[in-house]
């Protein structure tokens, strides 16, 4: 491989230095690290659209079970549907099934998944005020709404588990639906724990003067987290 | 009067008490304590709560190793900047010096370090000592299938051995390139400081590591005999052993591997030196993106899988459960989506290294090279379309056997054409037969057989016999371990100058690969013999008229052992002792082998900008002149000679 070399020349476009950058007060741009804005959102932006793709064969492998299972009905034990007193179904402790599970309510998952849009929405906001160089304020509240809206998300997840109609012993329909109350949990935490720290640094001004990059990050993972859990909301409240 | 001058390298910055934060107090011996601290509170808290409701056993084991891999990645250090970074609080310039091992010597090796040359060798010893364990089980299995009603372990025992030692080979053959060498290697060879994401590199070392003891616990919990597939309903009737087996890989695939191949790809489609075109990149870098979206795509399957199977044991759903709704064919969809890419995920690095070692020990560009990146791609293409070839012989979806053979057999197309670029490389060559040659050699017989047999696997009325016998065992040991782990020694006799700056013992490390090329040989022809006659696989009696293939195999199996043994005794005798490396001693083109060994921290005094593609032997001498140059090397400075902290290994 020939090669020359050349100081300060950037491995992509001009500004990669050699030496470390001095901190810059109050910027998303600390002492330690040595790229620029760009380079660094270069990176983080294929590094959340690769993340985003792993995250999706888990939402379709996800998905493909309720149908699988669904479609499969082994056992008539989707749902127990056709479990009478004479059938003989059981559930996973051995008790008795007479007639059908009873189905989730749809509300739950639809005020989580309209949360979640709304919380990303805020987080949308938080980087058109980011980018337009707003006041600190105007980036801090929306991350703060966006906050207040994802905890509101991850409570009514929480309290769905307590108001279940059945339990993770009652068939195919029963096991895969909690398996996709406790993903939107953890990508509900998993978001919630982002804008915390979205919220902590907007209020300490990071992410002022034009720097909005990571804001950005946050709100494309914001709006994939609110597409996931609306598809598997609407999965599980409208294919049952 | 004194004059004050600034560091000439990095490494030698002078950093102030505080460097460094909460890291400066934290290694891997805190990270065991916090680990085995945080169990037990796991284990006292969950026991009293849990124990005696249902599944409480299972639940126990579950929070406990939980708490286990939390406990060692918050005393490690892994939790730090994800915490520091959501209260405000951002690193300094003498923060990322002390992440990166600046100061501190050889103790830099147990810590959470940044430096991806540290994280390589890490990982290089990781990989090691994981297969000296699996190579330990391995030896256990041919012992007590030397006679036909051997008394050396009991069934269970064997079981439970046959299945730890599948996982804990697929764990480290995952690992053994993408790990050391992406790691050390691959920056440096693009032109890059360091990889993308260094505090990322760091985590998806150490998570590793907290991922094995739960593997190893599984020998106490009861044990996993299942075979490493874990097939449902085994799986979901096994005892709490199989929780702890589900921790290890939810913590490994769905976090470490992921993360890594996240890591590498953006390191190489974004960090590239100037004038690095997709053209002019090296074929590893090729290997290991490609290896790197595979897995990106197989391991979350992994993590689902058995997500899904610790949730049927924990807390009594019924995903694989048939009589309750679920399906233990949706097991094997599932898992098998993951199963077959995981080959590739394999293959690929160690196959695209073997490009750089046929290219610079032959004195010629790789022949082909698009067509090489081509069948990266393609095989990483095809591989996510062929998973129900595993499925033939469970009665799943009988018309869709067709398809999945012809999918199954055209992925034979582009590694044929794997095979084709190594063949016309070395092809006419200045061959330069040093060790790593050698290992390619025993690549390319091996990875034949290996391949020719498994086309008898992708037929699906041959494959009615031989999928559950000793045939297939012998065949993906060929790929597997006579293919990628032969690639991959390869690739340590080839890149260990620079990664140890010490040249390898060649005469110890030759004598190792005469035994391992024949005692690999007289090991699985003789597993081939027993397939043959029907033997099937994970038993541990067996009729007497498998006997003679049996001893054949347990014998070739003890010399095998050995030659890695030599192998590995190459290997530290050279680290130690070795004889000092310059920093270019295979006269290579790639950026790697341009800096000086041991390799300053951010790699490059100087930025480098590429001017042609890494494989420009020959330009400009005349025909039949094209050897290696005799000249000798610059001096340079050698490995181990300062205390700074350059060239992760060397010290």
């Amino acid at each position: 491989m020939s090669l020359t070399t050349s100081e300060h020349e950037s491995t992509d476009g001009g500004e990669h230095h050699h030496e470390y950058l001095p901190a810059v007060e109050g910027a998303e741009n600390p002492g330690g690290e040595h790229e620029s804005a760009g380079e660094r959102d270069k990176k983080e932006r294929l590094m959340i659209w690769l993340f985003i793709g792993g995250d999706l064969v888990i939402l379709i492998l996800e998905v493909f079970a309720w149908f699988y299972l669904r479609t499969l009905d082994s056992n008539g034990m989707w749902n127990a549907a056709k479990c009478t007193a004479s059938a003989n179904c059981v559930d996973g402790l051995g008790n008795p099934l007479i007639g059908p599970v009873a189905k989730a309510s749809i509300w739950h998952p639809m005020i989580i998944m309209s949360l979640a849009i709304i919380s990303a929405l805020f987080v949308w906001a938080a980087e058109s005020a980011s980018r337009r160089k707003a006041a600190k304020s105007a980036v801090s509240g929306p991350a703060l709404a966006a906050l207040v809206f994802m905890i509101a998300a991850i409570v009514v997840q929480i309290l769905q588990f307590q108001v279940l109609p059945f339990t993770t012993v009652d068939g195919g329909y029963a096991s895969v639906y909690e398996f996709f109350m406790g993903s939107t949990l953890a990508h509900l935490l998993l978001m919630g724990f982002i804008l915390t720290g979205l919220w902590t640094r907007a209020a300490k001004g990071r992410y002022q003067g034009g720097t909005f990059h990571r804001v950005r990050i946050m709100r494309m993972f914001g709006v994939w987290i609110a597409i996931s859990t609306s598809v598997l909301a609407i999965v599980g409240g409208f294919f049952v | 009067m004194s004059i004050a001058t600034a560091p000439l390298l990095l490494e030698d910055t002078p950093l102030g008490p505080k460097a460094g934060g909460l890291y400066r107090r934290q290694n891997a011996l805190v990270g065991l304590i916090a680990g085995v601290v945080l169990a037990a509170i796991g284990w006292v808290i969950s026991h009293a709560l849990l124990q005696g409701s249902n599944w409480g056993s299972d639940m126990v084991v579950t929070v406990t190793l939980t708490c286990w891999v939390i406990g060692f990645n918050i005393g490690i250090g892994t939790f730090n900047a994800p915490f520091r970074w959501v209260v405000g609080k951002d690193s300094t310039r003498e923060d990322e010096l002390y992440g990166a091992g600046v100061g501190q010597g050889a103790a830099r090796y147990w810590k959470y370090c940044t430096d991806h040359k540290v994280v390589g060798t890490q990982y290089f010893v990781l990989v090691m000592v994981l297969f000296a364990i699996g190579g330990t089980l391995a030896m256990m299995i041919r012992t007590q299938l030397i006679t036909a009603h051997s008394s050396f372990l009991s069934p269970g025992t064997y079981n439970n051995i046959v299945t730890i030692h599948g996982m804990i080979m697929i764990i480290a053959t995952i690992i053994m390139v993408s790990g050391p060498f992406a790691n050390f290697i691959l920056p440096i060879m693009i032109g890059a400081k360091d990889m993308a994401f260094p505090r990322l590199n760091a985590m998806s070392l150490w998570v590793v590591v907290s991922a094995v003891p739960p593997l190893l616990a599984t020998f106490v919990l009861g044990g996993v005999d299942t075979g490493w597939t874990t097939y449902a309903p085994l799986s979901v009737q096994a005892p709490p052993a199989m929780d702890a087996f589900a921790i290890c890989i939810i913590t490994f695939a769905g976090v470490s591997v992921t993360v890594a191949g996240i890591n590498t790809i953006v390191t190489v489609s974004t960090m590239r030196a100037k004038g690095m075109t997709m053209s002019r990149v090296p074929i590893f870098a090729w290997g290991s993106v490609v290896s790197a979206a595979l897995g990106l795509y197989a391991m979350p399957a992994f993590l689902t899988a058995m997500s899904m199977m610790i949730t049927d044991r924990a807390t009594g759903t019924s995903f694989f459960v048939n009589q309750l709704g679920g399906a233990g064919w949706l097991w094997e969809n599932v898992f098998w989506t993951m199963g077959h890419p995981e080959v590739y995920v394999i293959l690929l690095p160690g196959t695209a290294a073997l490009m750089e070692i046929a290219s610079t020990f032959s004195r010629k560009p790789v022949f082909a090279y698009k067509a090489a990146v081509a069948a990266f791609v393609g095989i990483g293409s095809l591989a996510i379309m062929v998973w129900a070839h595993h499925m033939f012989t469970t009665g799943w979806a009988p018309n869709l056997a067709t398809p999945f053979m012809l999918t199954t057999e055209l992925i034979s197309i582009p590694t044929g054409v794997i095979f084709l670029v190594l063949i016309g490389t070395i092809w006419k060559g200045s061959i330069w037969a040093r060790l790593p040659m050698y290992f390619l050699y025993l690549f390319l017989w091996n990875f034949i057989i290996g391949g020719v047999t498994g086309i008898y696997l992708s037929d699906v009325p041959a494959d009615q016999f031989f999928h559950g016998n000793m045939f297939t065992t012998a065949h993906f040991h060929y790929t597997l371990l006579g293919g990628a782990m032969i690639a991959a020694t390869g690739a340590v006799c080839y890149w260990f100058p620079k990664m140890t700056g010490r040249m390898l013992n060649e005469r110890i490390g030759k004598t190792a690969f005469w035994f391992i090329a024949i005692a690999f040989q007289v090991t699985y022809f003789g597993q081939f013999w027993e397939g043959f006659q029907g033997m099937p696989r994970r038993i541990a009696f067996y009729d007497p008229i498998f006997l003679r293939a049996n001893q054949m195999s347990t014998i070739g199996a003890y010399f095998l052992m050995l030659g890695w043994m030599i192998l590995l005794a190459a290997i530290i005798v050279s680290w130690r002792n070795g004889k000092i490396a310059p920093a270019n001693p295979w006269h290579a083109k790639s950026l790697e082998w341009k800096v000086q060994t041991p390799v300053p921290l951010e790699n490059f005094l100087v930025d480098p900008v590429v001017t042609s593609d890494p494989y420009t032997y020959g330009e400009g001498v005349p025909d039949g002149q094209n050897q290696p140059s005799a000249a000798p090397e610059p001096e340079l400075v050698p490995a181990g000679a300062s205390e700074s902290t350059s060239g992760g290994g060397a010290s």
